[in-house]
């Protein structure tokens, strides 16, 4: 078996469709509904005239199939967390590459992450969706594929699961306001999971590059760019227009500093807004292409 | 209530444990050396297939036993400083060549279509190997002096009976066909060849000499 595994082999059965991050931000039907004028200011003058909160709860009127959604992306989430670990258990040597007690904590990550695929696949049942029924962006594992252990931990573990605590905590509030015990009961147990994931990752980076300033100013750069990615365009924020809210109180049980949540507060509404900009110059461009045909 | 002075016999009548074992301390660290530098390859091998294997229900067990198997190394890392190796990467090492040439063996299948080969190397030839080597040291080892080492030896073996039935429950679901059942076999007596030349995982005289 070889050392280090590229994200395209990743292994699936028939019912999975693969997709990159550039296939979901190009497809217009991406649920990212935010109000953008004809010049991506942002302006509530969107062709639909939705309203500015776009936060996941109950009373949306595409509430079922948006938590639906977001199950399935919770679920390949979990898949690709699974294999991340377990990759950093195999690709590197112990010692050398990377301390005994860093990959017993992989290991652990690794029965973590396979209950939590088992939990998600019994929460897609009970919320009415089947495996596959969406596609999966395979971006959770391209960040788990840095040749350093330390980019890893700060790509994956403090990156990817600090939004999953975002995800969980938003989640488990949904099931709250619907009255789903089951979903608030299982969100519950999985967030538990994913704040000691990112102690995990916060106490390790430190660890590793106590006397290293440059590679933990690598690794940071490295997170930073993942926290952009993941915020899926302004998925996730502290914005009201965002479907994901930021869990500062979880964020800082697992280790992140004020500082630190306030960098990724900063990264989320940029992506907000980069998102808003995008959107507003498809539709602008979809308006002048129409005016043309009408002409 | 019966007198608290009367004098008691310290060991009960029913407490027929012994005090002579056939492992003094250095044999029993270098054996602990072994089994954890086996359990360490193993955990990491069943990390890296996590991502090979299509199959959802075998991901999933190859994660929740990755973890099995590295907390038993973790196990036989704290027990070699009990046993006078203050530096336990020393004594974390294979029996012999052969044990590295099976591991190498056993980790060399990488594609999608090759799950009943890595599971055939895993559950039908290196954990029956550890559930032998595990339940000799059990059952030849002072049952007063060494206690630390049988306490885990029990823990770890529960493991590998669960682990066992688990993955040869899996693979009896995954071989469906003659020719399936061959390439099983076939996988199995290359290994078993490597594993016969190491004598087991704590190397010739792992389970003693008949």
């Amino acid at each position: 078996m070889r050392k280090f595994f590229p994200v395209e082999d990743l292994a699936r059965d028939s019912r999975f469709s693969k997709i990159t991050i550039a296939d979901r931000m190009a497809d217009q039907r991406t649920a990212l509904a935010v109000n953008v004028n004809a010049n991506g200011n942002g302006d509530a003058d969107g062709p639909s005239k939705r309203t500015n909160n776009m936060r996941l709860t109950p009373s949306r009127r595409d509430a079922s199939d948006g938590a639906r959604g977001l199950m399935h992306g919770i679920f390949v989430g979990e898949i690709q967390a699974l294999e991340g670990a377990g990759r950093t258990c195999w690709d590197f040597e112990t010692g050398t590459e990377a301390p005994f007690a860093l990959k017993l904590d992989m290991a652990r990550q690794c029965w973590d992450e396979a209950r939590h695929v088992e939990i998600s696949v019994k929460l897609s049942d009970w919320m009415g969706s089947e495996i596959g029924q969406y596609a999966e962006n395979t971006v959770l594992f391209e960040a788990a594929c840095s040749s350093d252990p330390v980019l890893r931990l700060a790509g994956v573990n403090r990156a990817l699961e600090g939004l999953a605590i975002d995800v969980f905590t938003t989640m488990k509030e949904f099931g709250d306001l619907a009255g789903d015990q089951y979903l608030e009961f299982c969100e519950d147990w999985m967030l538990a999971d994913e704040v000691t994931h990112v102690k995990m990752g916060s106490d390790w980076l430190r660890k590793i590059t106590e006397n290293d300033p440059e590679r933990r100013k690598k690794a940071l750069e490295f997170q930073n760019v993942v926290d952009k990615l993941f915020s899926y365009g302004g998925t996730r924020s502290d914005s009201q227009e965002s479907p994901i809210g930021l869990a500062r109180r979880f964020r800082e049980l697992a280790g992140f500093t004020d500082d630190e949540v306030e960098v990724i507060a900063e990264v989320s509404m940029q992506a907000l807004n980069e998102r808003k900009v995008a959107v507003g110059q498809i539709r602008e461009a979809k308006r002048l292409a129409d005016q043309s045909a009408h002409k | 209530m019966a007198d608290p002075y009367k004098p008691r016999a310290p060991f009960a009548p029913w407490d027929r444990r012994t005090l002579p074992g056939i492992f003094d301390v250095e044999e029993s660290a270098r054996r602990v050396g072994n089994y954890k530098w086996t359990e360490m390859k193993l955990f990491e091998a069943l990390g890296g297939w996590v991502a090979t294997v299509p199959e959802l229900d075998v991901k999933m067990r190859l994660g929740t036993h990755c973890y099995k198997h590295a907390w038993h190394a973790e196990l036989w890392h704290k027990r070699l400083p009990e046993l006078r190796e203050m530096n336990p990467e020393r004594l974390t090492a294979p029996a012999n060549d052969a044990m590295v040439r099976f591991i190498e063996a056993m980790t060399e299948p990488e594609g999608p279509e090759l799950t009943i080969e890595k599971l055939v190397g895993v559950y039908r030839v290196l954990i029956p190997r550890f559930i032998a080597a595990y339940t000799y040291h059990l059952n030849g080892t002072s049952e007063i002096t060494d206690a630390p080492t049988i306490r885990s030896l029990k823990f770890i073996l529960q493991d590998e009976f669960d682990d066992w039935r688990d993955g040869e429950m899996i693979l009896q679901s995954l071989i469906e066909t003659p020719e399936e059942a061959a390439r099983a076999a076939a996988h199995m007596q290359k290994l078993e060849a490597i594993m016969i030349e190491a004598g087991g995982i704590a190397g010739i005289g792992t389970l003693g000499s008949l």
